[in-house]
């Protein structure tokens, strides 16, 4: 590994751990500057980045882990025994889930276990067949696919959304913008939707829904496409919302981010009738719990 | 001395996982003292440590504790710019590291004068 892409690495893995940009400029340029002084090679001298990037944080007392709030808030989102067949496939049966504010839920499974069309219901775009979904509060809906308009620049989307909110159009820019940057995007691009890569229109699709700071936050797999950096970028992203008390439900089917999660609900293998279990396990299950409370929550009721 | 002594491969290896454990318990109150006589930066650190006889330094090692020195309050560091190099950040001993380094040289010397007397023993002809 050469020294650019050594500090690269190291920059990124600085950054996963929630080290902030400056410190992390600091640490960086203080290890180029000692490459350049020995020219040794910097798995030499420094090891691995990511291991380095650990013993870094530990010393300056960094965020290894994020500070749990204070107990979980209000219901935001109450999914009441949702079921949904098309045609003569049963894709939801009976599924609950109570996500409160300042609470993340991840919902895995396997490709056409319903994790999307859950979502669907949950925005109000499908209906259930039977079942209920109660939102209390406003929420934003980022789907997995489309949610943009071809013909439209970013910030013109910003505006449409935020005429939505009741926003002005400044104040709808600014917002996006901002939102935009935090996924190191810049949004006053002239380009339109059409003309974005992927993981670029994800990121719109993304700002989108977080525009007007909504009280629930619904995420279908929106960081398709999304670069390693800018994926953690993300992560980062849904804790903040978390601890500033937003509800966030995220599709997912990369496994190695449950731990920070609140909830998981698991669409995989649903039993066929009519005495669902409640599928959704909190960290407490999994072993895992450190609520300030130190007591376990029967999640999902 | 002992590279002569020893002729087998084993003993230098287990020597150097000794050497590594009196480091971690000590590199912090030599940085200190280095820093004691003047400001530094990390690579002359390691050089200036490595000729007072404490072995090759790796950065992986310095700069983390070089940074909760700082964080603790026992150093304060400030960028210069580096003569035909990159920036350099040198760090400077604080009121606080130096009382720190004080009683910590007081209390180092109580130690070790502790194991001496128990080697001396050992090594005496």
């Amino acid at each position: 590994m050469n020294h650019q892409a050594w500090l690269a690495a190291l920059t990124s893995e600085l950054h996963r751990h929630g080290v902030d940009r400056e410190l992390a400029g600091h640490i960086v340029a203080e290890a180029a500057a000692h490459l350049y002084d020995s020219g040794e090679p910097p798995t030499a001298v420094f090891g691995d980045p990511a291991e380095y990037a650990t013993d870094v944080v530990r010393s300056v007392g960094g965020p290894a882990q994020l500070p749990r709030r204070a107990g979980p808030g209000p219901v935001r989102l109450d999914v009441r025994d949702v079921s949904k067949r098309y045609r003569r496939r049963t894709v939801l049966d009976k599924v609950r889930l109570t996500v409160r504010a300042g609470e993340i839920a991840a919902v895995v499974g396997a490709n056409g276990s319903g994790k999307s069309t859950l979502l669907r219901i949950c925005a109000g775009l499908a209906s259930p067949d039977s079942g209920q979904v109660v939102v209390n509060g406003t929420f934003g809906y980022c789907p997995q696919a489309g949610g943009t308009a071809d013909f439209l620049y970013p910030e013109e989307h910003f505006t449409l959304v935020g005429a939505g909110r009741g926003f002005t159009r400044e104040r709808s820019r600014a917002a996006g913008r901002a939102q935009a940057a935090v996924l190191d995007w810049d949004a006053a691009t002239k380009l339109q939707a059409r003309q974005l890569s992927g993981g670029t229109r994800q990121k719109l699709n993304l700002v989108l829904a977080g525009l007007g700071d909504p009280d629930l936050l619904l995420l279908d797999e929106p960081y398709q496409g999304f670069d390693r950096g800018t994926y953690l970028d993300f992560w980062h992203e849904v804790w903040r919302w978390r601890d500033a008390g937003k509800a966030v439900v995220v599709v997912t089917h990369l496994l190695n981010q449950l731990d920070r999660v609140d909830l998981v609900l698991d669409l995989t293998n649903q039993p066929e009738g009519a005495d669902a279990p409640d599928r959704t396990s909190g960290r407490d299950e999994a072993g895992r719990l450190d609520r300030a409370d130190g007591t376990g929550r029967e999640a999902g009721r | 001395m002992w590279r002569k002594l020893d002729s087998g491969a084993i003993l230098p290896r287990v020597d150097q996982e000794r050497r590594g454990q009196w480091l971690r318990g000590v590199l912090d109150l030599c940085v200190l003292g280095a820093l004691h006589r003047h400001e530094s930066y990390g690579y002359e650190l390691a050089q200036s440590l490595q000729a007072a006889g404490l072995g090759p330094i790796k950065g992986g090692t310095l700069y983390p504790v070089l940074l909760r020195l700082q964080r603790t309050g026992l150093v304060s560091a400030q960028w210069r710019d580096g003569a035909g190099g990159p920036a350099r950040k040198y760090y400077q001993l604080t009121p606080s590291g130096a009382a720190a380094l004080r009683q910590a040289a007081t209390d180092w010397r109580a130690f070790s004068g502790g194991v001496d007397t128990i080697l001396q023993e050992v090594t005496a002809p």
